[in-house]
Formats: structure tokens, C-alpha cells, sequence
């Protein structure tokens, strides 16, 4: 009985960890010809995308009635505020660069920096 | 144990599908650094003989380095401007012929003479000195390459002449280093000498290189890029006016170096910097500059003519980006950019 729960939550982690990857995959796919944009998923589905140059306040509706306001401002991202009990996403400080990320776990939101930066680049010609 | 093997599947999957590829193809990946022709180098290469492959061409920079400084009174070319010509090597003779050509091609844009102008403003010694007309005509008078003439490897200059092959040096050397990485059988190469970008083949996972083209401009650092173009066996060479900038600490006005060999100034074209991708990598370094100093119509009007031999990149110095069709589908940036049909 007990062995039986233990193989339902990996196979249960298992199928999130999928989710997660196939949509970060699509992620880097649909985005990658972008500017440095912040994508914003919650329960790994994209549902927003901002550019990074344009300053704006959003109010994202996480999982489970919760939210979370993103503020973009001077080509950077933060959360300023969430009801999430923990509240470790707002401590996570001003994302800007490429593969960068914010993550709000208990309402299954990310904001994930996505674009050409010297993160993704070989070189640089100067 | 059923369960561990579901786990390590499914990590190698997600790996996968995120994109986090581990490192795989033959040999290992090498990577050297050094300092030589007064800029820091970084070359990357993968292939059984990297190692040796990497020794060849640290060799080969170290070499051309002697023969081309100008910096050194022992170089050839220091050798050359001090006896007004004289025999030289090959690779000199090859690269002035180079640089001749390019100047004959350019009509005159890029000029391998302008050492007594760049001198003049003290570009080489750092300190700046803002000329007179009376000081830049009389310069003007010993610059243009049609002083100098080249026979065989007999070199011939007037009086007060003086070459600098430094602006085409590491192109023709990131050139050299793709030839000799080919004879060590590497097939995976990246080098940038001082900014100075060429590529061999494609990355170990198959994808092109992907080169930064840095962001012009007073905020921006060296850090940031205003785009990134995609290649394959390709020189990605870039002329910016915020490199070796001079302060008049007076009037405050900031000198770049690139100087109009026609004027003798600094170009002021509304361009903030010129990226030429070429499969010839002298041939990018020279039209980097060029095309920095004809501006964008004539930089333009010239592509039409050659675009089977490079592709540009220009960015505007409002910031604004204009790129060739050859490369316009390599090519990636968030600023407005418009595509310059043939």
C-alpha cells in the first residue's frame, strides 16, 4: 500500500516535470526571435508576454484564486507583491537577462527572461 | 529500481526538450586565450588534434605579429615606413595587396596610409590633439595608398608615407587560423580576436554560431548587444565609433577613430557602428571600415554591386538597425530594424 502511493507521486512529478520542459520548450521555440521579453506562465501555460523596454504593472492570476503583481520598469522585472504564503518570489529580486527567471511556486507562476543576450551567444563582434 | 530507471528517462528527456544539451561529438571542446596585437584574443575549437590545432595558431598570431606592428620598431612594417620600402615576407606582400585592393574597390574609404593622420590626432599614444587645417592638409598631403606601390614583394612608398595594415590584420589572421584548424582536421572552430569574430563549420550541436553584434551608444556597456546573427563558416567583423574614443577634457567632444582618409576627420555618417559578414575575413575587416566611413547610401549602393562576397549589419546611431537581405533571416534583434533589399 505504501509502495503503491510512493510510484503515484513520481509518476505524478514525473508527468509535471514533462509538462514543465515541453513548455519551456516551446517557450524558447515561440520566443527566441523575440526582444528580451518576459514570459509569464502559470500551471506551465503561457499566459502573457511582455517586452522588457516597455514599463507596465500586471496582476497575474495564479493557481488557486491567488495573485501576483509584476512590475516591469527600466528593462528590468520583479514581483512587488504576491499573497502566496511565502512569499519567496517577491524576495527574488529584478530579473533582465536572458534565461533569467522569477518563480512563484505555491501559485505556479514563473517569469522567465527570454531573448538574445550574451548568455546565448558564442561570441561577440565588436 | 523500475522506478529510478522511469526517473533517469524522464530527466534525459526534459533535459532534452529544455534545450540544456550536454556536451557530445568528437573530441573535447578546447579553448585558448591570449593577449597579441593589442587586444585579447579567445579561440575555441573542437576535434581530436584541438590541442595542437590551438599551439599551430597561437604560433601563427604570434608571428604575424611581429611581422605587422606597428607598435614594434622591429616589425617589418615598422622597417618598411622607416626605409620608405624594401623586400618583404609573403604574408606582408599578401596583405597589402589586400589592403591596396581595398582601397582601389572603396575608392578610397579604406586606406592602409592614414598611420601619419591617426598620429596627427594621437590615436596610438592616447593623448589627443585636436588639429588644425593647416596640420591636417599637410597630412593629407603623404596619406592615400596611391603612394605606395607593390611589385612582387618589392614595396615602394613616398616620402613622409606611412602603412598600417592594422585594419585589416585580424581579419586576415582570423582567416589564417580557419586554414590551419581545417589542416588539423577540427571542424567546429570559434575565434574573436578583439571583437573580431570568425567561425568554422557549425556548433557541436549542430546549430550555427551565435555571434552578438555589441549595442553602439553612450549608456551602453560592452555587455549589451543590439542583435545576434546566426552562422556557418562565416567572419562577423564590426566597425564601432565607441571604440578608442578620445575626450577633448576642454569642449567635452568625444573623437572616435575612424577617420574619413578624404577629410582626415573623424566619419560622421549618422552610423554608430558597421558589421560585415564574410566568408573572407580580410575582406570583412576592410569593408567594416569602408562602409563605417561611406555611410549608408554608398555602403549600400556598394552591397548591391558585390552582395555575392559579404552581407552588413548597419546600426544607425539613433540606434535603429538596417541589414541586408543575404542575412536578414540570421538575424535577431528587438530594435526597429528594416531589411535592405539588393
Amino acid at each position: 500500500m505504501k509502495e503503491r502511493r510512493v510510484r503515484r507521486a513520481d509518476l505524478m512529478l514525473i508527468a509535471v516535470l514533462l509538462a514543465f520542459g515541453v513548455v519551456l520548450a516551446l517557450g524558447n521555440v515561440l520566443f527566441s526571435r523575440a526582444g528580451q521579453t518576459a514570459v509569464v506562465r502559470v500551471s506551465g501555460k503561457v499566459v502573457a508576454a511582455y517586452p522588457l523596454s516597455e514599463d507596465r504593472e500586471e496582476e497575474i492570476a495564479g493557481a488557486h484564486g491567488g495573485f501576483n503583481r509584476l512590475v516591469i520598469r527600466g528593462g528590468g522585472a520583479w514581483m512587488e507583491d504576491a499573497d502566496c504564503p511565502d512569499r519567496l518570489c517577491v524576495g527574488m529580486g529584478v530579473i533582465r537577462r536572458a534565461g533569467q527567471s522569477i518563480v512563484c511556486l505555491p501559485h505556479q507562476v514563473t517569469v522567465e527572461i527570454v531573448g538574445p543576450g550574451r548568455r546565448d551567444t558564442d561570441a561577440v563582434s565588436e | 529500481m523500475k522506478r529510478f530507471s522511469f526517473l533517469i528517462a524522464a530527466a534525459l528527456v526534459l533535459s532534452f526538450l529544455a534545450g540544456c544539451s550536454g556536451a557530445s561529438g568528437r573530441g573535447a571542446s578546447m579553448t585558448r586565450e591570449l593577449f597579441a596585437m593589442d587586444t585579447y584574443m579567445t579561440m575555441t575549437c573542437r576535434g581530436e588534434n584541438a590541442e595542437q590545432a590551438l599551439d599551430a595558431a597561437e604560433a601563427e598570431i604570434l608571428r604575424l605579429d611581429a611581422l605587422l606592428s606597428t607598435g614594434s620598431t622591429d616589425s617589418e612594417i615598422s622597417r618598411l615606413n622607416a626605409e620608405g620600402g624594401g623586400a618583404c615576407s609573403e604574408d606582408t606582400a599578401a596583405l597589402l595587396r589586400a589592403a591596396l585592393d581595398a582601397y582601389r574597390e572603396t575608392d578610397g574609404a579604406f586606406d592602409c596610409t592614414i598611420l601619419p593622420l591617426m598620429e596627427l590626432w594621437g590615436f596610438p599614444s592616447g593623448t589627443l590633439h585636436v588639429p588644425t587645417e593647416a596640420e591636417l592638409e599637410h597630412a593629407l598631403t603623404v596619406t592615400g595608398s596611391r603612394h605606395v606601390s607593390l611589385s612582387g614583394s618589392a614595396v615602394s612608398m613616398d616620402p613622409g608615407t606611412k602603412i598600417d595594415l592594422g585594419g585589416i590584420a585580424k581579419g586576415f589572421t582570423s582567416g589564417r587560423l580557419m586554414e590551419i584548424f581545417r589542416s588539423f582536421g577540427v571542424e567546429s572552430a570559434i575565434v574573436s580576436l578583439g571583437g573580431n569574430v570568425q567561425c568554422l563549420g557549425s556548433r557541436s550541436d549542430g546549430a550555427g554560431w551565435r555571434c552578438g553584434i555589441r549595442a553602439p551608444g553612450d549608456g551602453a556597456s560592452s555587455d549589451d548587444i543590439a542583435g545576434v546573427v546566426t552562422v556557418r563558416d562565416k567572419a562577423v567583423i564590426t566597425s564601432g565609433s565607441y571604440e578608442r574614443r578620445l575626450t577633448d577634457e576642454v569642449t567635452g567632444r568625444i573623437y572616435h577613430h575612424i577617420l574619413d582618409p578624404s577629410t582626415g576627420r573623424p566619419a560622421d555618417t549618422g552610423l554608430a557602428s558597421v558589421t560585415i559578414v564574410s566568408s573572407d575575413g580580410t575582406l570583412a575587416d576592410a569593408l567594416s571600415t569602408a562602409c563605417f566611413v561611406m555611410g549608408e547610401e554608398k555602403a549600400e549602393a556598394f552591397w548591391r554591386e558585390r552582395f555575392d562576397e559579404f552581407d552588413m549589419i548597419l546600426i544607425r546611431t539613433d540606434g535603429s538597425i538596417r541589414v541586408t537581405e543575404g542575412v536578414a533571416d540570421a538575424f535577431v534583434t528587438s530594435r526597429p530594424c528594416a531589411v535592405i533589399p539588393k
